[in-house]
């Protein structure tokens, strides 16, 4: 199962793959990253995105903000499951995400424990 | 002799008519009349040519004589002493003309004419001291009317002048008052100015704060995140690691993870002090969202001390703490932000906590911590008050507790914004915050409410 992380940090890369290292290590997941909404939009595109389940992305990030990225996969790709992660968890960016479509909204710094639960939720539900 | 009691008759005339202005006494009146009469009558027994002739001359001279006498010597008719010397001469004439003519007819015949001539002369006298009294009196007339008109003109100009006088101190009282409305508006305007350049001040200080709150917050977040995996990742190392066969570089191995681990621990935890610290910034400077509701102030105080209470229990270094809550009954329902009011409680109790447990340590066992809550209603205000007995806030730093950043707690356990965050909310709730205490003693919080505020949109 594949998992896309959106984050223009990129060292969030290293962080996700040391957080799920034994379950990317087992082939139970896989991770891949994009560093902008442009650039997730085109690996979703160019992979034909039948093996990506599930993109989590930040909401602040320059030029698509990670809302317009929601949109964009909820209208492109409806089968692929979105969470945002923000470190604004404000009331209205929460509305908002919900409202067009995501799946989750985590509040940064990530919980990772509940990012794993969710995780672990889609691959026992598959 | 009839001449005579004409002239005396005149004279009374001219006197009555005189008196003009300035009145005569009653007394001079009646002698006038009387005087008239008299000469009316003698006038009258001198044409009917009935005896005793020489007695009715007599008395006409009398009656003359008397009118002179009155014009002399009384102080009203001053103005009209020429008069008495007018018929003087006339009155003179006619008087020797009498005396001869009753001693002597004889002598009378020869100086007959003489005496006519005499007559003549006084008449002529009489008549040119007439005028000129005259021209004497309506001189007299002209200037007691000047004199009279001078005084009522400055009687005028005195009144216009205090009339003046009383306008211009009415006006000064005014202008006075004036200035010092001005004053008091100018100072309160200054005032104004000063708290509104020390709030733009604290509102740009507010915006830089959050600015910086969350530029840090994302790289703050990183070490976190790294150093609780590198925990992780130790741990795991030291499992993998016991599996090898024991070696003294093994154990060296071991002892240098443990060490590692435990910097990666400290590291952690001042991640999570600095992270707390910016939290709290942020909540700092976010104030006014959140709505203003309807709230049950004792509901609330009753769930966060509630709240507070286990939190500090859950929490290292737990005390025990008689909490008494002492509400006001029917207390109103009060429009709050309950979310930020609630910060509010939690944090006023928590304070209270943290300085009863110093107290607790000092003292020991014979020390009872105790905190008391209380809400009031007033007319126009709801006060609470968070009071408990701990060791008390010193007067020299009591006007510092509210400032951002100022704690009394040691090392890492404060950041200093609790205060300064609750008395920014209660501020933003149109309320204020006041502090009492007794070194040794209490410490009281009291918080005043307006029951109704303005509501701003």
């Amino acid at each position: 199962m594949k998992i896309l992380i959106v984050d223009d940090e990129q060292d969030v890369e290293i962080m996700f793959l040391q957080k799920f290292r034994r379950e990317i290590k087992s082939k139970l997941l896989e991770v891949e990253f994009a560093f902008s909404g442009q650039q997730a939009l085109d690996y979703l595109g160019q992979s034909g995105s039948p093996d990506v389940v599930y993109v989590f992305s930040d909401i602040n990030m320059p030029g698509m903000s990670g809302l317009e990225l929601l949109e964009n996969i909820k209208t492109k790709f409806p089968h692929i499951q979105v969470s945002m992660i923000s470190a604004y968890g404000d009331k209205e960016n929460y509305n908002k995400a919900i409202k067009s479509g995501a799946k989750g909204f985590f509040t940064k710094p990530v919980d990772f424990e509940s990012l794993k639960n969710e995780i672990a939720e889609l691959l026992t539900d598959k | 002799m009839i001449l005579i009691n004409i002239i005396s008759l005149f004279l009374l005339n001219y006197l009555k008519k005189s008196s003009g202005a300035v009145e005569y006494p009653a007394v001079l009146n009646k002698y006038f009349k009387y005087g008239m009469i008299a000469a009316g009558i003698l006038i009258g027994l001198g044409a009917s040519d009935l005896p005793p002739q020489i007695l009715y001359e007599l008395l006409s001279f009398v009656l003359v004589g008397a009118i002179i006498y009155l014009i002399l010597y009384t102080p009203e008719l001053e103005n009209q002493k020429t008069l008495a010397i007018t018929p003087l001469p006339i009155v003179g004439v006619k008087l020797l003309e009498y005396l001869i003519e009753t001693i002597s007819p004889s002598i009378y015949d020869t100086l007959e004419n003489y005496l006519d001539a005499a007559s003549i002369f006084a008449l002529i006298w009489a008549v040119t001291m007439w005028l000129n009294h005259r021209k004497q009196m309506k001189e007299i007339e002209i200037e007691r009317i000047f004199l009279k008109e001078q005084e009522r003109q400055l009687k005028a100009t005195a009144q216009q002048k205090s009339e003046l006088e009383m306008l211009v101190a009415e006006r000064t009282s005014e202008i006075l008052k004036q200035k010092e409305e001005l004053q008091e508006a100018l100072n309160h305007l200054q005032s104004t100015q000063e708290q509104l350049i020390q709030q733009e001040k604290l509102a740009s200080l507010g915006q830089l704060t959050a600015g910086i709150a969350h530029e840090i917050k994302n790289p703050l977040n990183f070490v976190n995140n790294f150093s609780e995996l590198s925990v992780d990742f130790l741990e795991e190392i030291g499992e993998e690691v016991r599996k090898m066969s024991d070696s003294p570089e093994k154990e060296n191995i071991i002892e240098l993870l443990q060490d590692v681990k435990s910097n990666l621990v400290k590291i952690r935890h001042h991640g999570s002090r600095a992270d707390s610290i910016v939290r709290s910034m942020l909540m700092h400077s976010r104030g006014g969202t959140g709505t203003m509701d309807p709230t049950d102030l004792n509901a609330l105080i009753r769930e966060y001390a509630n709240l507070a209470f286990h939190g500090m229990r859950a929490n290292p270094n737990p005390i025990n703490v008689e909490i008494q809550l002492e509400l006001a009954e029917n207390l109103p329902e009060i429009r709050l932000n309950a979310e930020d009011f609630s910060r509010v409680i939690l944090n006023l109790v928590k304070n209270s906590f943290d300085a009863m447990r110093d107290k607790i340590n000092e003292l020991g066992d014979q020390y009872k911590a105790a905190l008391k809550i209380k809400t009031k209603e007033s007319k126009n205000q709801i006060v609470i008050e968070v009071e408990d007995n701990g060791p008390g806030v010193p007067d020299e730093i009591k006007d510092k507790l509210l400032m951002p950043f100022f704690t009394t707690k040691r090392g890492t356990e404060g950041t200093g914004l609790g205060l300064s965050i609750t008395h920014d909310i209660i501020k933003s709730h149109e309320g204020k915050l006041d502090i009492e205490s007794k070194v040794g003693e209490f410490t009281r919080f009291r918080i005043t409410l307006p029951k109704v505020r303005v509501e701003k949109s």
